[in-house]
């Protein structure tokens, strides 16, 4: 009977931490809209639009991803890493007003989206590297 | 026997479904640094869009078609599909079996290669792009099946692979350069 019990304790444990389809679809368990484009953007005091992408695809380069493909006119690039886990990423550049541009990147480590603020802070540090530029968060 | 399961449960809760990437994925290390070294050459005198074409033209004499490019950035991507049989895996896979080892050893099957080349101005001290200094940085990377369908990966870091690369693309640019 303890048994059946832990069992179905160990079940619901084990269901808690998944998402339904939906949830997968719209990765819709994991923090607000506006929460997730605040960490995963930064701000950079520039009107080269396709400087900064330039510098995006050598830090991808640095960080040891495979370019997958790159487009200026819609200021994106997506890239893949491989080894013992595969991680791809979307970097896009978008310009805000006149002489900034808005990066924002997103990322996903095998199956999973990648959530830690910290890990997107460490991406764009490395961006500023490669720009010489600082990065500002939003606002 | 209760305690066990308590174990497995409480390891479960923290689990859930998640695993998230180890740290310093995003930050470039020296060991990242040395690779870049690696995987670039610089080449004077010849246009980023001569560059890039002579790149591509190395890229087929490799047997690679092209899967995507983008000539204002610089980039260009391609992949091929080949055999990846190595002589010291069957060789393995004839002891184990002689040895009397029931399940077959699963072997590299077929390779799918990725090469992903991105060439980009050389800034001068001003930070303003060089018209004629360019740097091309290449990276392969590929994923092997073996004979039980699995897959791996990896990223292609041997020196030697870089080097004749280059010495092919050198050759290929000072053709492009003579227009031959």
């Amino acid at each position: 009977m303890r048994l059946i019990f832990i069992s179905c304790i160990m079940a619901t444990a084990i269901l808690a931490g998944c998402a339904s389809t939906n949830q997968r679809v719209l990765d819709a368990d994991t923090g607000t809209q506006l929460q997730k484009r605040s960490y995963q953007s930064r701000v950079f005091e520039t009107s080269d639009k396709e400087k900064v992408l330039r510098a995006t695809i050598s830090t991808l380069q640095d960080l040891g991803f495979v370019v997958d493909r790159a487009d200026l006119t819609l200021g994106a690039v997506s890239a893949t890493k491989v080894g013992v886990h595969r991680i791809t990423m979307t970097v896009t550049v978008r310009p805000q007003g006149s002489d900034r541009m808005l990066v924002r990147a997103n990322a996903q480590f095998n199956i999973t989206p990648i959530e830690d603020p910290k890990q997107y802070q460490d991406f764009f540090s490395s961006l500023e590297k490669s720009l010489f530029l600082a990065a500002h968060t939003e606002g | 026997m209760k305690k066990m399961v308590a174990a497995t449960c409480v390891g479960l809760l923290l689990a859930g479904c998640a695993v998230q990437p180890p740290p310093n994925t995003f930050a470039l290390t020296p060991e990242l640094l040395q690779q870049r070294q690696l995987e670039t050459r610089r080449y004077d005198d010849i246009k980023e869009v001569d560059l890039l074409s002579a790149s591509s033209n190395v890229l087929q004499d490799l047997g690679y078609n092209l899967e995507n490019s983008e000539t204002k950035l610089g980039v260009l991507t391609a992949s091929k599909q080949r055999d990846a049989t190595s002589a010291g895996e069957v060789t393995a896979a004839l002891v184990l079996a002689l040895l009397g080892s029931r399940r077959p050893m699963a072997m590299s099957k077929d390779q799918t290669i990725r090469v992903a080349l991105v060439v980009r101005p050389v800034n001068d001290s001003n930070g303003k792009a060089s018209e004629s200094s360019h740097l091309v940085r290449v990276t392969f990377q590929r994923v092997v099946r073996r004979t039980d369908n699995s897959t791996y990966a990896e990223t292609l870091k041997d020196e030697e692979l870089y080097r004749d690369f280059y010495e092919r693309l050198s050759k290929s640019v000072f053709l492009e350069g003579h227009k031959l």
